[in-house]
């Protein structure tokens, strides 16, 4: 076994959930055969200042966590991650980021989904409420919101865009059946967030 | 018109400013020579990063309202000098999406002169704690650049301070709306 100095690690993705925190994430290379610890330094725009990552805990393994103290918008941060070993130190290519052009959030929450009826005609009242983690009341983040919705064993799902919205009837149910509804969100200036776990909802055989 | 009412509006139009700058920046990107991005000035140089904004929502939060209205109206009315000077480079920018940045730099100019209207209307209505602004003169002249590279780093770069402040703008503004509304 050769020994050498650990293999550059990659920054792979800085993420925001509700613009007041972040975290980003890196992918280490091979460790040389030796020991090899990783810090992640950055330094904000305006400051000469360098300054270490707050918490490696929170965001789990290769994962830097800024809370809301450590968290500025509207500023540049740049990142480098470092990799050390007996044998040296490699440096990761430094990523610039504002916060403000990370924010994905998490998925909406509390989805609900009824059967109703129209003059004797069945439609879904789907309703939820933001990811709790988000400041919609406020006005600090604003979200709007996707349904998608198909009968089960179906491949194709029916797409539904509901705005700001917290509740959408779907009413082009085509038979009887166990329908999936799902519910995705986004923020005014973002990244669409996962879908919602599925909701199971059994339509009675009105057709 | 009720002040929940031109907030919604105002909110629109600076969600759809920034939303455009942001395409733009795409736009430009596509066809960006790298030293563009060496020799790129650090956002610190844009001419309004002197106005003190707040940096977090803790911070916005604290902002009284005619506070946020002026930050935002300040930072448009320091808008409309350079916009003229992006506008006008933008009918010979060596780009290959000239015609198509020419076209919303046009709209990005069209969008902020109705907001800015909007925005007068509501400071009337909000009392003499809004009407004051801060002046943030741009000083970078008429002239973008002479050689091709300096034309594109020099666009990019105000473009870039623009989608920033079009950003605190939009954000401010949004904050304002929910106030107004007492909750969203
Ligand atoms: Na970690
Ligand atoms: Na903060
Ligand atoms: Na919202």
């Amino acid at each position: 076994m050769r020994y050498s100095p650990p293999e550059k690690p990659v920054l792979t993705r800085c993420r925001s959930p509700e613009k007041e925190t972040f975290t980003c994430w890196w992918e280490p290379g091979s460790d040389g055969g030796l020991p090899t610890t990783y810090a992640l330094f950055y330094r904000k725009e305006n400051s000469e200042t360098v300054y270490e990552c707050p918490d490696y805990h929170t965001a789990g393994e290769n994962s830097c966590f800024f809370n809301k103290n450590d968290t500025s918008i509207w500023v540049n941060y740049n990142i480098t991650v470092v990799a050390t070993n007996a044998l040296g130190s490699t440096f990761s290519d430094p990523v610039d980021i504002d916060v403000v052009y990370i924010v994905k959030p998490n998925h909406p929450e509390k989805v609900t989904v009824t059967v109703m009826e129209d003059k004797g005609w069945p439609f879904l009242r789907v309703s939820w409420e933001p990811p709790h983690q988000a400041d919609t009341r406020s006005g600090w983040i604003t979200l709007i919101y996707e349904l998608r919705v198909k009968l089960e064993g179906e491949n194709e799902w029916e797409m539904h865009l509901a705005g700001q919205q917290k509740m959408f009837n779907i009413f082009s149910l085509r038979s009887g059946g166990t329908y999936l509804v799902q519910v995705r969100c986004k923020p005014d200036h973002g990244f669409w967030s996962e879908w919602s776990t599925t909701s199971y909802i059994k339509v009675p055989d009105y057709f | 018109v009720p002040v929940s009412d031109l907030l919604d509006r105002a909110s629109q139009r600076s969600d759809t400013l920034h939303a455009l700058s942001t395409l733009l920046t795409h736009e430009l990107d596509s066809h960006f020579p790298p030293l563009g991005r060496v020799i790129m000035p650090r956002p610190s140089m844009c001419h309004t990063s002197s106005l003190q904004t707040p940096n977090d929502k803790e911070q916005a939060l604290q902002v009284s309202e005619s506070d946020l209205l002026s930050l935002a109206r300040s930072l448009l009315q320091a808008w409309i000098d350079p916009l003229t000077v992006l506008s006008n480079s933008a009918n010979n920018l060596p780009h290959p999406a000239q015609n198509s940045i020419s076209n919303k730099i046009q709209e990005l100019q069209e969008h902020s002169k109705s907001l800015g209207d909007g925005l007068d209307i509501l400071s009337g209505k909000m009392g003499a704690a809004a009407q004051g602004i801060s002046f943030l003169p741009y000083r970078g002249g008429n002239d973008i650049g002479h050689d091709k590279i300096s034309k594109l780093t020099n666009f990019h770069f105000l473009l870039s301070c623009f989608r920033r402040d079009s950003h605190k703008i939009d954000s401010f503004l949004k904050v304002l709306r929910c106030r107004a509304a007492k909750m969203c």
